[in-house]
């Protein structure tokens, strides 16, 4: 995994400690530098957020889900695919947030049935930009949106209209649900009973729209 | 790919993002990435192997599943579950606490139960043979324990 070409856009997050705008980076890659950033700076401070769960007492169902999520094996599997697309979103030089999307699924919602759509199949924010059960400031606020905008601007660049549609873990339904006010098609049996979210064309539209 | 996005719109959707969870997938570690298809491929014989190994081992050992879940570190109800429901996915960890006390290979384990699709499918078809020969009662008859010792060496390291 090398990827030396890739495309950046500017992008800005909201730095938590000074509670302004910081400019960024949205890259349509995961490249080996966000894999070197995965390894050496997301998983360490995984195991540091998992000991503090631990003292904390709070059970293991309630730790984060993704905590076992081995990002290089899957761009490793992916890469020779071209049904996947890897984002990611870069600041100060770190890594916040990677993705990886592909095109093989079809939408569920009835009145888009079977019509293509961008799948997330992946997605995940650097630990440090999640509050998890143990009250902290994050560093970066925004990483989500962005990734949820660049997966709608993809479906779109692939004649998709926008639709998109993901697995939600379960801590993150209320983002899906609430915030971003995907429709929920409830608990999908076939994928661990995760509960399922896609976004129509028109849902898609007022989410990226400016107006706001 | 190129986006363009305002610092007015960045601003908005960070505010009300607000330090929430955005993950999404599968929970499992499994980095074989496919469609819905690809995961139908495991197999009904292969999760009655693994529910099949798991109840064997913990008798072999005399221990309930209350005292296997506490002897593993994982939640009693998962275990419960991983032994009566053939539908049920087990979380990684628990599969890897399970192998350290099992002292059998935690990939193969995880292949076995269909958390992961395995590449060589092979100990999974010999796992399933060895499963199918033990019958369902108290203790474990000779051929239930010849069968428990077919499954360990399938699934030790090698």
């Amino acid at each position: 995994m090398n990827q030396t070409s890739f495309d950046r856009s500017r992008i800005f997050l909201v730095k938590t400690e000074i509670n302004a705008l910081v400019e960024a980076e949205l890259w349509d890659a995961i490249t080996d530098k966000n894999l070197a950033d995965w390894e050496a700076e997301w998983r360490p401070e995984t195991e540091k957020l998992l000991k503090e769960l631990n003292r904390e007492g709070i059970e293991t169902g309630l730790w984060p889900q993704s905590r076992h999520w081995d990002w290089r094996a899957k761009t490793v599997e992916i890469q020779e695919r071209i049904t996947n697309q890897c984002f990611s979103v870069v600041c100060e030089n770190q890594t916040q947030a990677m993705m990886i999307t592909e095109l093989t699924h079809r939408a569920k919602i009835e009145s888009q049935k079977n019509a293509h759509l961008v799948y997330v199949e992946f997605l995940e924010a650097a630990p440090w930009n999640r509050s998890e059960l143990i009250a902290r400031p994050t560093r970066f606020g925004g990483c989500g949106s962005i990734l949820v905008k660049a997966a709608i601007e993809y479906s779109i660049a692939e004649g998709f209209e926008g639709r998109i549609g993901l697995h939600s873990l379960p801590q993150a339904n209320d983002f899906y649900g609430n915030k971003l006010k995907m429709t929920d098609l409830g608990a999908d049996s076939r994928y661990q009973n995760l509960r399922y979210f896609e976004m129509t064309q028109e849902q898609a539209k007022r989410f990226i729209s400016e107006e706001h | 790919m190129q986006i363009k996005v305002t610092r007015e719109w960045c601003e908005s959707k960070a505010r009300l993002e607000a330090g929430a969870e955005i993950g999404a997938g599968i929970i499992a570690a499994d980095p074989i990435i496919g469609h819905v298809d690809e995961r139908d491929h495991a197999t009904e014989e292969s999760h009655q192997a693994f529910r099949r190994f798991v109840e064997l081992r913990r008798r072999s050992l005399g221990v309930s599943i209350e005292k296997l879940a506490e002897q593993a570190d994982v939640d009693v109800g998962e275990l419960l579950n991983i032994e009566s429901d053939a539908h049920f996915l087990p979380e990684t960890r628990t599969l890897y606490q399970l192998s350290q006390v099992f002292g059998v290979s935690h990939q193969k384990l995880m292949g076995l139960s269909g958390l992961t699709q395995p590449k060589d499918v092979s100990y999974v078809k010999e796992a399933v043979r060895y499963a199918a020969k033990s019958g369902s009662i108290e203790e474990l008859t000779p051929e239930e324990q010849a069968a428990l010792d077919g499954l360990i060496s399938v699934l030790s390291e090698k």
